[in-house]
């Protein structure tokens, strides 16, 4: 239950139906503005840059990245850990807050989609090329071959991951779809142009809005989310058992999946409040994305980042107060102080303690204050994963294998595509897929009034 | 054979309520209604009914145990192969694959039912009573029989008593739905 008279209203200014529907697919109908060329130039440059490093890498070998015997998985797996974080954004936004019926997701939700889709998408790139020999990807799926036939490992976590994964990227891409389809049907009705009709037209699939449509639609969506509301616990964990499975020092460990997944949710809502703040100040869709969303975003994000204090501290007490004396040297001699202590105290500012600035009201209304605590968020994140992979890797149980690990210009190559990549399909998709569920919007509009709601 | 519909187009979504309410007790032939969002209240009074979630747990039963006997099948008796000295049937690690293919087999099979039951297709042009009903507009479209017309001259009466913003007559050769 909304209590509209506590709470206020989700739609800001008295807006009719119509006028939800002009104003949200504004942007879709007049040209953008230079920043959105600027943006796209930009963005197109990293990725061209980024084309260069994956030529580089698939043709002369992962010899080219940082990456030696010892640091086997470098920025590589790092940047998979992390897009695939930021990936959690949609499902955990979108469809925790759908299964918890929480009606505010609403104009947020359709972007934190296809963040997800984007960010799913550049993750699964790094472990495909990982693997050296890319046209061999083939392998991983469990297809009746010559050689016996011979199965993949289903005990390896890498083959839950990659199961993971994809069936993660399918489902979420499905279910953003499913929440466009009435969206793009209204564009299909708006439009005068023939070409625009045509082509949403085939998009929208026949999509007319009839009650027939409509319950089916509901009771789809309810069904998806259920289900995957368990996917987003679930990537995350089988991620982390990459990890835990091993039994590298600071990786073998049972607080893994949780921490995973608390970190993952962490990175999402962070990249959800970036984009969100950029979004609504460019469009100037304040009426629809309130102040009030922003600040429930940040009161998330604080209940998140005490969790994640609390799972560094633990880690920090459970390697000592378990006496093995490869957990102490890797906790207290190679993470808190040595090589890479930047990298982790850069972590513990960045997630547990930039992040309670939110408590106060007047950070949480202020645009700048959010944009840079998420930015910082993200970039704690990647630490994070630095921190895990790098920092256990490079110095285990024999001295004489120990070494040390620099990232190469190939290594940024690679991920400059993924941010170009990332970046590019969200403009793609601010000017041509309307940027919030219209349809939700006008169902939430007087959400309140009514008894039943 | 050429079809004959009433239609009623409201603004408002209480007098829309309000007027299907009507016509469904007079008993007039409701073909379908056309919102811009879900009415809750038209499913209940149209008695409109989902086994989209009873598909959906069906689907579940059958992927949860093929993707299982498709492990066991494959470790144990296609090609066993010792890892690490666990058991062929190694069921805890089995458990992983089978929850996320069980989601799979899901998440796709209700797509699937979705499209053939709510005639949703790539390219699939289903009949469009008012392109403003994707939009701001409320459209009820009652189908007439009567061939001296009484029943759309009373159904039009019926929703511009309830507050019809318009009330427009269409015939259409072949209904798509």
């Amino acid at each position: 239950m909304y209590k509209r008279k506590l709470r206020g209203p989700l739609i800001e200014g008295d807006k009719t139906l119509g006028q939800i529907t002009r104003e949200v697919l504004n942007p879709m109908e007049v040209k953008p503005g230079k920043w959105w060329y600027i943006a796209m130039g930009l963005s197109l440059i990293a990725t061209l840059f980024g084309v260069y490093a994956m030529y580089v890498t698939v043709t002369k070998g992962i010899g080219m990245w940082g990456v030696n015997n010892t640091v086997a998985w470098g920025w590589d797996i790092i940047n998979f850990v992390w897009w695939i974080g930021i990936g959690h954004a949609g499902t955990a936004f979108s469809i925790f807050l759908l299964v918890l019926r929480q009606r505010w997701r609403t104009s947020i939700n359709r972007s934190a989609e296809i963040m997800t889709v984007f960010a799913v998408l550049c993750a699964a790139l790094f472990p495909t090329i990982h693997m050296g020999r890319v046209w061999n990807m083939f392998f991983l799926f469990p297809y009746p071959n010559t050689r016996g036939p011979l199965w993949v490992n289903f005990n390896s976590p890498l083959i839950w991951d990659f199961t993971a994964v994809s069936t993660y990227l399918l489902i979420s891409a499905s279910f953003w779809y499913l929440g466009t389809l009435p969206d793009l049907a209204t564009v299909r009705d708006r439009t005068a142009s023939k070409v625009k009709k045509a082509v949403y037209g085939f998009f929208s699939m026949g999509w007319t809005g009839s009650s027939r449509q409509w319950i089916r639609f509901e009771s789809l969506a309810f069904v998806l989310g259920g289900i995957t509301s368990v996917l987003v616990v679930s990537v995350h964990s089988i991620v982390s058992t990459d990890f835990a499975v091993g039994i590298e020092p600071g990786w073998h460990s049972t607080i893994f999946p949780p921490f995973f997944v608390v970190g993952a949710i962490f990175s999402g809502f962070a990249m959800v409040m970036t984009l969100m703040v950029i979004v609504r100040k460019i469009y100037r869709f304040t009426d629809y994305i309130t102040d009030n969303h922003m600040d429930a975003i940040a009161r998330i994000l604080i209940f998140i980042s005490l969790i994640m204090g609390t799972a560094y501290a633990t880690e920090i007490f459970i390697s000592w107060y378990s006496g093995s004396e490869y957990e102490i040297f890797t906790q207290f001699r190679n993470r808190i102080t040595g090589d890479y202590y930047i990298q982790f105290w850069g972590m513990i500012l960045c997630n547990a303690i930039i992040p309670q600035l939110f408590w106060f009201k007047k950070i949480r209304r202020n645009w700048i204050a959010l944009l840079l605590i998420s930015l910082c968020i993200n970039l704690g994140m990647w630490f994070e994963r630095y921190i895990i992979i790098v920092t256990s890797l490079s110095k285990d149980f024999l001295p004489s294998s120990w070494a040390p690990y620099t990232p190469t210009l190939i290594d940024v190559g690679v991920f400059m595509f993924t941010i170009g990549l990332f970046i590019s399909g969200i403009l793609l998709f601010l000017r041509y897929i309307p940027i919030m569920a219209v349809s939700e919007l006008k169902g939430v509009l007087r959400i309140g009034d009514k008894k039943d709601d | 054979m050429t079809r004959s519909f009433k239609i009623g187009i409201f603004d408002d979504e209480e007098r829309f309520i309000a007027s299907v309410k009507t016509l469904h007790e007079k008993g007039f032939l409701i073909y379908d209604v056309f919102t811009p969002y879900p009415v809750h209240e038209i499913f209940n009074m149209l008695k409109r009914k989902t086994r989209l979630p009873t598909a959906a747990y069906f689907l579940g039963l059958t992927g949860a145990a093929a993707t299982l006997g498709f492990l066991v099948w494959a470790c144990v008796i296609s090609w066993p192969i010792v890892y690490g000295g666990k058991p062929f049937n190694s069921f805890p690690s089995f458990v992983v694959i089978t929850v996320v293919i069980t989601i799979l087999f899901v998440a796709l099979g209700s797509l699937a039912v979705f499209s053939s039951a709510a005639k949703i297709l790539p390219g699939r042009e289903n009949t469009i009573f008012d392109l403003r009903s994707t939009d701001d507009r409320f459209v009820i479209v009652v189908e007439t029989v009567a061939p001296d017309g009484s029943d759309a001259e009373n159904a039009g009466n019926l929703m511009m008593k309830n507050g019809a913003s318009e009330v427009v007559v269409k015939k259409i050769e072949k209904v798509i739905s």
